[in-house]
């Protein structure tokens, strides 16, 4: 006769057990067509979106002559910035550096189209001045003092920023004439769009997205489809508790729903470092992004796989349970684009996973409000009329982009979001269990 | 529903072990409603050892009562007990009991060796032993060949092996089986009743149900009768049968000349009928069937019929069961 198992302490003996009931999930769930076509679902859905990001990485963004001087006003073949920094009258046709000795050759107007690019420090974290007047237009020319120092601070041809400690933010940028104000628009809105990119998908596409969508269709049936089935009797009737079975169909839905995550974020992650703009092939400073928002979507699937599977288990439509708490789930996310200090937020899921992608965008991108009122601000005279002075891909970037709402510093954020979905998974999970160990089962 | 939050059953951290001195079955006053209806009212029972059927009717509360023990159910009064041990509070009784439910569906892509080892490790098996463990039981059941073969593609009587199979992993002391000849050929049927006389003979505690007496008839003498939820009788089934010998009953000989076996039948006292259903069979209404099977053996003997088959084609549970109920049964 077979005795049971020696001395084997608790962990092994669940262990064993555990990892049995995931194993076996994990490959029932390979062997069902619907979970294939789930995950397919969740892999076009994605991809569609990459393809828009691919393509607008591919457009070209027109180049805006912002201040104008690189037209020639006086038909002697020499752009008007050039004739500005040699100090002749860009209004006279006579006057222009060709007469100097040795002659100046006449600019490609195109140089000075975008020639006064944006000069500032990305790291200043208090009030500061930046900006240089690349130019010259602002230097050079025969402006008076007061037109040189407009902002009155005793330096000329700079941009003063100010920090508003109270709402955590940064001002308008106050600038002097003709400081920065032609900007490269394609190197800015490039870099804005695939940071708004990262952002949209990193928060929409994986934690929203697959984070709730997976954990719906396939957390819900781990317990409820066994026991429509009557195949949990099998089960039930080995010397298993109730909990141990929960967790171990957890734990294999987990053996799907990861990889699958994880291979997604490598994916998309790796198309857009090699499509995004940048000096370098590949951007590698964006692989700390895609780690958190692989990251947050492992937490959230989790979660909600906690949660549903628990939905499931309580009642034969928990889908129909399941469906309020999405609902919820998606309001969160879009308060949280718009309000991320909303106390509401704290009694989501998605408000703490989208915490942990927010606070590695402030690490991976530092200073990345600062970055935004830059692209807000577009130079001073930007394109987009009196009023809107931004540049292309400012506005996007701003509106997937949020701070933390925490008030704690970015590292803090992601402890203490990582800690809280913990608990969350935790005590769902007990939750679950008991509902299941309630249940009488015929 | 409410879940049980106090969870009172003894703690899995502490290795578990049967007490010894209790009964491997107890049962003590319990009752499930459902609402207003009885699904089991006041059983009191106790097992230990040898092979027990489990006789009713459809609706008798045969499942009920395997669902109690096996702790899907909760008891809406009275206690149950596995070794000592409540299973509906704590699973630890199941390392020592094997279950073959009713139900019929299985995971159908898996194959009859993953599936029973699977529910090997469930007892606490590592893998390796617990693909050991997997070969010999489906040996045990006869299965060898076809083990790795998937159950989707197994007749109802291979699926049934299989799953007597998983529940004799790890050699339990107690086996429960709900109806595990339903839908089988005659062929599984014999394995299978070959499977249960077998473990009886080892020692083990085995539960069958059925709702067919003749199955059980040649698995075991040693039943309990359900009927309406209420325990009607717990016995052995010749004792029960001898207290219904007075009442009528049919007897049907299948033999190669019924008419000449007949003549020298017809004059004992306790035949009061006869009738020739074909060409080979004879059918006998007695009031005493004990007196007829005495002089059935002598009779056939001495007059050199050559005889296949006595049995008793009556539903002999619905007889059982009239009779214990005084005719209310039907």
């Amino acid at each position: 006769m077979m005795a049971p198992p020696k001395k084997d302490n608790v962990f092994r003996a669940l262990d064993r057990k555990l990892g049995a009931v995931a194993e076996f999930t994990m490959r029932q769930y390979r062997t069902k067509l619907s979970t294939w076509v789930i995950l397919g679902v969740g892999f076009i859905a994605i991809f569609i979106v990459v393809l828009f990001y691919v393509d607008s990485m591919q457009q070209e963004i027109e180049a805006i002559d912002n201040d104008g001087d690189s037209a020639d006003w006086d038909g002697d073949g020499y752009p008007t910035g050039q004739e500005r920094i040699y100090g002749t009258d860009p209004n006279n046709p006579d006057s222009h550096p060709g007469t100097f000795t040795p002659p100046i050759a006449p600019d490609a107007p195109e140089k000075w189209i975008n020639e006064d690019d944006f000069d500032w420090d990305l790291t200043a974290s208090g009030d500061t001045t930046v900006g240089y007047d690349d130019d010259g237009d602002c230097r050079l020319s025969d402006s008076t003092q007061s037109q040189k120092d407009y902002n009155r601070n005793n330096v000329e041809c700079d941009i003063i920023l100010n920090y508003d400690e109270m709402r955590g933010e940064w001002s308008e940028p106050y600038s002097d004439r003709l400081v920065d104000e032609d900007p490269d628009e394609e190197k800015y809105a490039k870099e804005a769009i695939h940071r708004a990119f990262l952002l949209a998908i990193g928060k929409m596409g994986f934690v929203f997205l697959l984070g709730i969508f997976l954990p719906l269709f396939l957390a819900t049936g781990l317990i409820r489809e066994e026991m429509d089935n009557s195949t949990i009797h099998f089960m039930l009737a080995k010397p298993i508790a109730r909990r141990d079975i929960f967790l171990g169909r957890i734990v294999g839905y987990l053996g799907i729903v990861w990889p699958y995550i994880i291979g997604m974020g490598v994916t998309v992650g790796i198309i857009s470092g090699f499509a995004g703009p940048g000096d370098s092939l590949f951007r590698f400073a964006d692989l700390g992004m895609w780690m958190a928002i692989i990251f947050a979507t492992m937490l959230a699937t989790l979660v909600y796989g906690m949660l549903f599977c628990a939905l499931g288990t309580l009642w034969k439509r928990g889908i129909i349970l399941a469906l309020p708490f999405a609902a919820w789930e998606l309001g969160m996310a879009i308060l949280s684009f718009n309000a991320p200090t909303s106390s509401i937020l704290r009694f989501s899921v998605i408000g703490w996973s989208l915490n942990i992608i927010d606070a590695a965008s402030l690490v991976v991108w530092p200073n990345m409000n600062l970055f935004i009122s830059m692209g807000m601000w577009g130079g001073g005279h930007g394109a987009g009329g009196f009023w809107d002075n931004s540049l292309e891909g400012a506005g996007a970037l701003s509106a997937f982009a949020s701070d933390t709402g925490l008030g704690i510093s970015p590292i803090a954020t992601i402890v203490v979001s990582t800690l809280v979905l913990l608990f969350q998974a935790a005590v769902l999970w007990l939750v679950g269990s008991a509902i299941f160990k309630g249940k009488e089962i015929e | 529903m409410m879940p049980d939050l106090q969870q009172v059953g003894e703690g899995q951290t502490q290795q578990w072990a049967p007490k010894i001195t209790a009964p491997v079955v107890l049962l003590e006053n319990v009752s499930k409603t459902y609402g207003k209806i009885h699904a089991l009212s006041e059983i009191t029972l106790a097992l230990s050892g040898g092979v027990t059927g489990i006789l009713g009717a459809n609706g008798a509360g045969k499942s009920t009562l395997f669902n109690l023990l096996m702790g899907k159910l909760k008891p809406s009064s009275g206690s149950i007990k596995l070794f000592g041990t409540d299973p509906w509070k704590n699973p630890a009784p199941y390392a020592r009991v094997g279950f073959v439910p009713e139900h019929e569906k299985m995971h159908d892509w898996m194959t009859a060796h993953g599936f029973v080892s699977l529910f090997a490790r469930l007892n606490g098996l590592t893998r390796e032993e617990a693909k050991s463990e997997a070969d010999r039981v489906l040996n045990f059941v006869g299965l060898t060949d076809v083990a790795h073969k998937q159950l989707g593609r197994y007749s109802k009587g291979m699926r049934q092996r299989v799953k007597i199979a998983h529940a004799l992993v790890n050699d339990p002391e107690l086996i429960v089986l709900d109806e595990p000849l339903q839908g089988c050929d005659p062929l599984a049927r014999t394995t299978i009743m070959n499977v249960i006389r077998e473990l009886g003979k080892m020692g083990r505690t085995v539960l069958v149900s059925s709702h067919i007496l003749h199955e059980i008839e040649r698995i075991t003498e040693q039943i309990v009768i359900l009927h309406n939820g209420r325990l009607l009788a717990l016995g052995n089934l010749h004792a029960i049968r001898e207290k219904m010998d007075n009442i009528p009953h049919t007897i049907s000989i299948g033999c190669e000349n019924p008419k000449e076996l007949a003549k020298d039948i017809i004059n004992n006292d306790a035949v009061y009928g006869i009738s020739f259903p074909s060409g080979d069979r004879l059918q006998i209404q007695t009031h005493n069937l004990n007196a007829v099977h005495r002089e059935l053996p002598t009779l056939i003997v001495a007059n050199g019929h050559k005889v296949s088959s006595i049995d008793n084609p009556d539903d002999d549970l619905e007889s059982i069961l009239n009779y214990l109920t005084g005719g209310l049964a039907r």
